[in-house]
C-alpha cells in the first residue's frame, strides 16, 4: 500500500540509516590504520564504506517495504509456528533418529577425520550446553563463567593424570567432583543476587580462574599449560602404534590395520555416551522434587520460599550438579587434547554456551542440540572466514534475541500429566 | 612515602577513566534496568576513533590544544553514534521482554562490535607517539621522585569539567529532570508528556560520549590499544558503577576512582598480575556486602 | 472447639522514620476466619510480611500456638515459615509458576515430604518404589483439591493460561498443599466477579470448617469480609481502631468514621 508520502518518508528514513551508516563505518572501516617501520598510517578504504552506506540504506528502504505487508508476515508466521510445533509433537521421534544418527555418524560415507573432529566438537559443546541448561535453563540462574567448572575438570583430570599417573575412568568422577565443589564455592557469594548483577559475578569468577591458571606457574604452568596427559585407552588396549614385545593394542587385538581413525572413533563415542548420560540424568531430574524445585525457582523465588522451598539448597544444587557436568567434559577435553592451557578457556567460550541454551530455548534439551549443531556446525565449515565468523556468531545472538527470545524450542511439555497423554 | 604519593596520582588518573566509562553504566541500569554489556567496547570504539583522529590531525599543522579539542569532539559525536545504533537496534525492540532478553542482546552486541573491529582495523596493537608531553617533578631530593605529568592534570581536569557540566544538565535541565523521571516511572513519564524514547536515546549518547573521552584519554596515557580493552575496562568501570551506587552519577565518579586506586596500589605494592583478580574481587565483595553501594539508594522489594 | 493459634502482642514495625505499625496487638484462632480490614496504607500487608517472614518487626511478638507450645513467628524468616512453623501465604499480585502447569504448581507445593521420599533425589533417580508411592499420593492430594474446586479438567494447563479466578483459587489450593496450620490470605477476593467471591467464601468455608486452618485474610470486598468472617480486625495508620466480629464492626462509630466502608 505504498502511497507518495509512504514512499517519501521511506526515502527519508533510508537516507537518515545511510548517514548513520557513515557514521559508523566511516572511520573504523574507511580509516584502516596499519603499521609500517616508521609507525601507524591511515589506509583508505572508501569504496567498502560507499559499499555498506549503501547497503544499509537499501536494506533499511527494502525492510520498511515489507513492515508495510502484512500479509506476508502472517505467512512467514504460519509457517514458523509449523515448525516449532512440528518440533514439539514429533520430539520424542526426533531424538531417537538424533541419537541413531549420532551412533551411526563416524561410519557415514561422508565422514572423515575432519568431519569427524567437528562431530567431536559439535557433541563437547551438546554436553556444555546440556550442563549449563541445568543452571540456566531449568534453574534460570544467568551463569556466564560456565567455563571455569569446565577448566577446572580439564586440569584436575591433567594433574591428576600426570601426577599420579591414574586413568581416565578414575580421574573423571574425580574432575566432576572438583568442579561441583568449585560449583559450590560460587553459588555462596550469588545466593541473593539476581538477573544482571548474578550475570557479572559468574563472569568475574570466570575470569578469577582463568587468570589464576594463567598466573600460578607452579601448579598449573602457567601459559605454558600441562601437557602429556593420558591418552585414552579401550578397556586397556592402548591406541598406539609402538608396541613393545608381547604386548597388545587396540589394532592388534581387532586384527585391524593401525589407524589413527581409532582413537578418534573411541573418543567420538566416548563423548556421545558422557553427553547421553548428561541428557538421561536431566530428564530424570526434571521430574524429581529438585527439579521442580529449580523450574519454580526460575518463575517465582518469592512464590518458591512462601511453599517452604530452600532457595538457597536448590541453587547450590544447580550450580554444583551444573558444574559437575562440565567438569566431566573438561576431563573429556583434556584427555582429547592431551594438553590444556589456559588459552581455552576464555570468557568467549562461556558466551558461546549461554548463547547455545539460550537460543536453543532455556531448558529445551533438544533445543540444545539444534543450537549447538547450528552454531557451532556451520561456523566451523566456514572457518575460511573466521573473523566474520564471530561477527556473525554476535549477530545471530542479537537477532534470535529480537525474532525469538525465548529462543527456538520454547515449548515445555509438563513433567507430570494427570490426564496422561489423552489431551 | 614519595612512591606512595606517586600511586596515588597514578590512582586519581587511572579512576578518571574508570569513572567517565562507568557513568554510561550506571545511567542505563538507572532509566531502562539493564547492564550495557557493550558499553565497554564503546569506549574501546571512542580510542580506535581517536587514535585514528590524532593520526590524520597530526598530518596538519594545527596547534596541539586544537587538536584536542577536536579530537575530542569527533571522537564524543562518533561514538554517540555507535550507542545511539546499538540502542535502537538491539535493546529497544527487547525492552518489553523477559530479563535475560536484553542481556543476551548486549552480551552478542559486544561480541559484534569487538569483532568487526578486529576485521576491519586488523587485530594488532594500535600504538601511537605520546601526543601530550612534559612534567612536574617533585620531591626531587628524596630517593623516589614523584612525577606528575602535564596529561594526567589534563585528564583529571578534564574530567572535572565534565562533571561539573553533566551534573548540572541532570539537576537544572529540563533533559535532566525528563530523565530522572523515566528513572522513576516511565509509563507515568510517558503520560505527563515525555519522550521516553527520546530521553533513553539521549542518555545512552551521553553516556557514549563520556566513554569516548575515556577512550581519548586512554589513547593519550597508554599510547597502545588493541580491540580488547574494552572488556576489562568495562568490568573494571561496571564494577565502579556498583560500588558507588548503581543510579548514581557521583557514585559513578567515586567508584572509579576508587577502583583505580585500588588497582594502582594492588599493582604498586602486591603483584601486577593479579591486579585484575583485585577488582573482579572487589566487584564480588560489593555485591555481596554492599548491593546498593555506597551512594546509592536501598532498594525494598514489593512483595 | 477452636483454639488460639495467633497471638500478635506489640506489633511495631518501622522503616527508618515512618512508622508503618505502631503497637498492634490483636488474635486469631483456628478453625476461624479472621479479617484484617482498614484504608489504604492502614499497615495491612505490612502485617502480613511480618507474619510470614519477610520483615522483621521492630518491636513486638508474634506467637503461633501448638497444641500446648508456643513458636516465636520472628524467629523464622524466608521459607522456614511455611515448612516449620507451618504458616502459608497468598500475594496481592498472583505469584504462580506460570509456565507451570496446574499439576506441577501442586507438587512443588509438597516440595519438603518429596524431596524426604526421594532420599534427597538418590531413590528418585534409581526410580525406587518408596518414591514413586509418595509421587502417587502427592498427586492424588492435589487431585482431592483440584476436584473441589472445579479445577480438574486444567491439571495439565499452564498456570499462566487458567482464567484470573481460577488462578486464584489455585493460588489457595497451592497454599493448602502445604498443610498449614495458619493461612494468610492477601486480597484474594481482588478482581472476582461475584459469582467467583462466593465460590471463594465457600471454598474458605470449607477449610476452616474441615480442615480446622485458621485463616488470616486481608480484604477491601465486604461481601467475603461480612459474609464469612467470625472475627475482625480493623487498621487505621498503623493503629487498630477496632477488633470485633462482623456485625459490631459494621456498626462501629470509629471503622465508619476511619473509612466509609466499601460495600460491594
Amino acid at each position: 500500500m505504498n502511497n507518495s508520502i509512504e514512499l517519501k518518508k521511506n526515502i527519508k528514513d533510508s537516507l537518515f540509516t545511510g548517514l548513520i551508516a557513515l557514521a559508523i563505518f566511516g572511520p573504523i572501516v574507511g580509516l584502516r590504520t596499519r603499521l609500517q617501520k616508521e609507525g601507524l598510517y591511515i589506509d583508505p578504504q572508501w569504496i567498502m564504506v560507499m559499499f555498506l552506506v549503501v547497503g544499509s540504506a537499501v536494506g533499511r528502504f527494502l525492510i520498511n517495504l515489507n513492515s508495510s505487508r502484512t500479509t506476508e508476515i502472517a505467512f512467514v508466521k504460519r509457517a514458523k509456528l509449523n515448525i516449532t510445533s512440528y518440533f514439539s509433537n514429533k520430539g520424542k521421534h526426533l531424538a531417537i533418529t538424533g541419537v541413531l544418527f549420532a551412533a551411526a555418524y563416524p561410519f557415514l560415507p561422508f565422514t572423515d577425520r575432519y568431519m569427524l573432529d567437528v562431530g567431536i566438537m559439535v557433541l563437547t559443546y551438546i554436553m556444555l550446553g546440556w550442563g549449563l541448561n541445568i543452571v540456566v535453563g531449568l534453574a534460570g540462574l544467568l551463569d556466564l563463567g560456565y567455563v571455569a567448572f569446565y577448566a577446572v575438570g580439564a586440569y584436575s583430570f591433567a594433574l591428576l593424570s600426570t601426577t599420579f599417573g591414574w586413568t581416565f575412568w578414575i580421574c573423571l568422577p574425580l574432575a566432576g567432583i572438583f568442579a561441583a565443589f568449585f560449583g559450590i564455592l560460587l553459588g555462596f557469594p550469588v545466593l541473593r543476587l539476581r538477573g544482571d548483577y548474578l550475570a557479572i559475578v559468574t563472569l568475574g569468577f570466570g575470569e578469577i580462574i582463568r587468570i589464576i591458571l594463567l598466573n600460578w606457574y607452579d601448579l598449573t604452568g602457567g601459559p605454558d599449560g600441562i601437557g602429556g596427559i593420558s591418552r585414552p585407552s579401550f578397556f586397556g588396549l592402548p591406541f598406539t602404534n609402538n608396541l613393545k614385545e608381547g604386548e597388545n593394542s587396540f589394532h592388534t587385538f581387532f586384527n585391524l590395520e593401525y589407524s589413527t581413525a581409532h582413537k578418534l572413533i573411541f573418543l567420538y563415542y566416548l563423548i556421545l555416551i558422557l553427553a547421553l548420560i548428561t541428557n538421561f540424568f536431566t530428564l530424570r531430574i526434571r521430574k524429581l522434587p529438585v527439579g521442580r524445585a529449580w523450574e519454580a525457582l526460575r518463575e517465582d523465588e518469592i512464590a518458591c520460599k512462601s511453599l517452604g522451598v530452600n532457595p538457597t539448597n536448590t541453587k547450590l544444587t544447580a550450580f554444583s550438579i551444573g558444574a559437575m557436568f562440565g567438569g566431566f567434559a573438561g576431563a573429556f577435553f583434556a584427555t582429547k587434547q592431551t594438553f590444556v592451557s589456559p588459552e581455552s578457556f576464555t570468557f568467549i567460550e562461556s558466551a558461546i554456551i549461554v548463547a547455545i541454551v539460550v537460543l536453543g530455548g532455556m531448558g529445551s534439551q533438544t533445543g540444545v542440540v539444534l543450537a549447538a549443531i547450528f552454531l557451532i556446525g556451520f561456523t566451523e565449515i566456514f572457518r575460511e572466514l573466521e573473523q566474520f565468523r564471530m561477527i556473525a556468531f554476535g549477530l545471530a545472538m542479537v537477532l534470535i534475541m529480537l525474532f525469538k527470545p525465548k529462543g527456538i524450542l520454547s515449548n515445555r511439555e509438563p513433567t507430570i500429566k494427570l490426564h496422561g497423554d489423552q489431551k | 612515602m614519595e612512591y606512595f604519593i606517586q600511586q596515588l596520582v597514578n590512582g586519581v588518573t587511572l579512576g578518571s577513566i574508570y569513572g567517565l566509562i562507568a557513568i554510561g553504566y550506571t545511567m542505563v541500569y538507572g532509566i531502562i534496568g539493564m547492564i550495557n554489556f557493550a558499553h565497554g567496547d564503546i569506549f574501546m570504539i571512542g580510542a580506535f576513533i581517536a587514535i585514528i583522529s590524532f593520526l590524520i590531525f597530526g598530518l596538519t599543522s594545527v596547534a596541539l590544544p586544537f587538536i584536542l579539542l577536536f579530537v575530542l569532539l569527533i571522537s564524543m559525536l562518533f561514538t554517540a553514534c555507535y550507542g545511539w545504533t546499538v540502542e535502537k537496534l538491539a535493546y529497544k525492540p527487547l525492552r518489553g521482554s523477559f530479563r535475560l532478553a536484553p542481556l543476551i542482546s548486549a552480551l552478542g552486541m559486544s561480541i559484534v562490535l569487538q569483532n568487526f573491529v578486529q576485521v576491519a582495523q586488523g587485530a594488532r596493537t594500535k600504538a601511537i607517539h605520546p601526543i601530550i608531553t612534559g612534567k612536574f617533578e617533585f620531591f626531587q631530593e628524596s630517593d623516589f621522585v614523584v612525577i606528575i605529568s602535564h596529561l594526567q592534570i589534563f585528564m583529571v581536569l578534564l574530567t572535572i569539567a565534565l562533571m561539573a557540566g553533566f551534573t548540572f544538565l541532570i539537576t537544572k535541565t529540563d533533559l535532566g529532570r525528563a530523565q530522572r523521571a523515566c528513572e522513576q516511572d516511565k509509563t507515568m513519564a510517558s503520560l505527563l508528556g515525555i519522550n521516553v524514547d527520546r530521553t533513553i536515546s539521549v542518555t545512552f549518547i551521553i553516556g557514549s560520549s563520556l566513554a569516548s573521552v575515556a577512550g581519548m584519554m586512554f589513547v593519550l596515557y597508554y599510547g597502545v590499544i588493541d580491540f580488547y580493552i574494552g572488556f576489562l575496562a568495562g568490568i573494571k568501570a561496571f564494577t565502579a558503577a556498583v560500588l558507588g551506587g548503581i543510579g548514581s552519577l557521583p557514585g559513578a565518579m567515586l567508584g572509579g576512582l576508587i577502583i583505580g586506586l585500588i588497582e594502582v596500589m594492588w599493582s604498586g605494592y602486591i603483584s601486577s598480575e593479579y591486579k585484575d583478580v583485585a577488582a573482579f574481587s572487589v566487584l564480588i565483595i560489593t555485591l555481596i556486602f554492599f548491593p546498593t553501594g555506597l551512594l546509592g539508594k536501598p532498594e525494598i522489594e514489593k512483595v | 472447639m477452636s483454639n488460639k493459634l495467633l497471638s500478635v502482642e506489640n506489633l511495631t514495625m518501622k522503616f527508618g522514620g515512618l512508622i508503618a505499625i505502631d503497637n498492634l496487638s490483636f488474635s486469631a484462632k483456628d478453625s476461624q476466619i479472621t479479617s484484617i480490614i482498614g484504608p489504604n496504607g492502614a499497615g495491612k500487608t505490612t502485617v502480613f510480611n511480618c507474619l510470614t517472614g519477610f520483615y522483621k518487626p521492630s518491636e513486638g511478638e508474634l506467637l503461633l500456638h501448638k497444641d500446648d507450645n508456643s513458636i516465636s513467628l520472628k524467629k523464622y524468616t524466608d521459607f522456614k515459615i511455611s515448612h516449620k512453623a507451618k504458616v502459608a501465604r497468598t500475594f496481592q499480585n498472583i505469584r504462580l509458576f506460570s509456565s507451570m502447569s496446574v499439576l506441577e504448581n501442586l507438587l512443588v507445593a509438597q516440595h519438603n515430604e518429596l524431596m524426604v521420599a526421594s532420599g534427597y533425589s538418590i531413590f528418585g533417580l534409581l526410580n525406587l518404589k518408596r518414591y514413586k508411592d509418595k509421587e502417587r499420593e502427592a498427586v492424588e492430594k492435589a487431585k482431592y483439591w483440584l476436584d473441589l474446586t472445579g479445577l480438574t479438567s486444567r491439571a495439565d494447563d499452564n498456570a499462566g493460561d487458567l482464567s484470573y479466578g481460577d488462578q486464584r483459587k489455585l493460588e489457595i489450593i497451592r497454599a493448602m498443599c502445604t498443610k498449614p496450620k495458619l493461612l494468610c490470605l492477601d486480597e484474594p477476593a481482588a478482581g472476582l466477579n461475584p459469582k467467583e467471591s462466593s465460590e471463594l467464601n465457600k471454598l474458605l468455608k470449607f477449610i476452616k470448617t474441615e480442615k480446622q486452618t485458621g485463616i488470616l485474610l486481608i480484604e477491601h470486598d465486604m461481601s467475603v469480609v461480612m459474609g464469612i468472617s467470625d472475627h475482625v480486625v480493623v487498621l487505621n495508620y498503623g493503629k487498630k481502631i477496632f477488633e470485633g466480629t462482623a456485625k459490631d464492626t459494621r456498626n462501629s462509630k470509629e471503622v465508619i468514621e476511619a473509612y466509609l466502608g466499601v460495600e460491594e
